[in-house]
C-alpha cells in the first residue's frame, strides 16, 4: 500500500477501535454529573425538605440513615417526628439508595468507602468526600447570606432536591 | 354506568382536600371563638423564652409575612407565609396541623390552642 507497510486491515481496526471509544465516551455520563437517585413521589421533598435540602439518600450509608430515623424525635435538637407509614416509607426509600445500597453507582461507592465501617455518620458535611469535593470553597463564601453553613446545599446546587449535584448546575449567590 | 358512579365519586372526592384559607379559618373558628386578626398578630412578633432554636416566628418566617423567610439553623430559604404571597399557604388542613405542631413546640415549648391557631390564621389572611 505505501512504504510505511500500513495495510488497509490496520486502517480498518484503528477506525473500529476511534469508533468503538467515541461510543463508549458517548454514553458514559459527563464528569461533572453527580447525579444521585431520589426517593419517588413527593413524600420524601415535603417531609425532609422542609426544613433543610432533601438531602439525596446517597450521601450517606444505610447505617447512617437508620440512626437518623430511630432519632428523629431529637434531630439535632429539634422534634421531627414523623406519623408511622412515612416513617416506614423513608426509612425504605434511605436504605435502598444508600450509598452502601444496592443501586449504589460509582460515586456513591466512593462516598461509603471512605466512611469506616463502625461510624455512622449524621452530617453529610464531615464526611471525607463532602470535604474532598469543597476543599476550595473558602469560608466568606460559606458565611454569604444566603448559604450560612456549608450544610445548605439547595443554596448552591439548585436542583439538589433532585438529587443533582454536578457542578454544571451550582449557583453561588452573590455576597 | 351503576359501576362508574364510585370512580365518579373518587373523582369528585380528591380534589376537596385542597381547600382555601377561609375555609380552614372557619374549621379552626368552629374549634375555638371568633378569630382575633390582633391576637394572631401578636403571637406572630411575640417573643418567647421557651423557643430552642427560635425564639419567635418572626425569627425564620422574617417581621414581614410576605417575604422569603431563613431557618434560623439551617439557613434553608422558606416560602411566604402569607396566602397573598404564596399561594399554596393554608389550603391543605393536614400541613396546617403539622407545621402549627411542629412550630408551637419548637418556639413556645407547648402546643398552639385552637383559639391561637384560629388567630394565628385570621391574621395570615389579613395580610394583604
Amino acid at each position: 500500500m505505501n512504504d510505511y507497510g500500513i495495510t488497509w486491515k490496520h486502517l480498518a481496526s484503528l477506525i473500529l477501535a476511534v469508533g468503538a471509544t467515541a461510543l463508549v465516551i458517548e454514553q458514559a455520563p459527563a464528569g461533572d454529573e453527580a447525579i444521585f437517585p431520589m426517593p419517588a413521589g413527593k413524600t420524601y421533598v415535603n417531609e425532609c425538605g422542609s426544613c433543610h435540602t432533601a438531602f439525596a439518600p446517597g450521601l450517606l450509608p444505610a447505617r447512617s440513615w437508620r440512626r437518623m430515623m430511630a432519632e428523629l424525635a431529637n434531630h439535632f435538637g429539634e422534634d421531627a417526628s414523623l406519623d408511622e407509614p412515612q416513617h416506614l416509607a423513608i426509612l425504605k426509600d434511605l436504605e435502598s439508595l444508600a450509598a452502601d445500597g444496592p443501586q449504589a453507582n460509582l460515586r456513591m461507592r466512593r462516598i461509603s468507602a471512605a466512611i469506616p465501617a463502625n461510624a455512622a455518620p449524621q452530617r453529610i458535611i464531615e464526611t471525607g468526600y463532602f470535604k474532598y469535593m469543597h476543599d476550595e470553597v473558602p469560608r466568606h463564601i460559606w458565611q454569604r447570606k444566603k448559604i450560612g453553613t456549608p450544610g445548605n446545599c439547595i443554596a448552591c446546587h439548585i436542583r439538589a432536591n433532585e438529587g443533582r449535584y454536578g457542578q454544571g448546575e451550582v449557583r453561588i449567590p452573590p455576597p | 354506568m351503576k359501576r362508574l358512579i364510585p370512580l365518579f365519586a373518587l373523582c369528585i372526592g380528591l380534589p376537596a382536600a385542597a381547600q382555601t384559607p377561609q375555609l380552614i379559618l372557619e374549621s379552626l373558628v368552629a374549634k375555638a371563638g371568633p378569630a382575633s386578626v390582633a391576637r394572631g398578630e401578636q403571637l406572630y412578633r411575640g417573643k418567647s423564652k421557651a423557643g430552642k432554636t427560635a425564639d419567635s416566628c418572626v425569627a425564620c418566617h422574617t417581621e414581614n409575612p410576605k417575604a422569603v423567610g431563613q431557618h434560623v439553623k439551617t439557613f434553608k430559604a422558606i416560602d411566604p407565609l402569607a396566602p397573598v404571597a404564596q399561594k399554596d399557604r393554608f389550603t391543605d388542613p393536614a400541613k396546617v396541623e403539622k407545621w402549627f405542631k411542629r412550630n408551637c413546640q419548637e418556639v413556645l415549648d407547648r402546643p398552639c390552642t385552637p383559639q391561637e391557631k384560629a388567630d394565628f390564621t385570621a391574621y395570615m389572611i389579613s395580610v394583604k
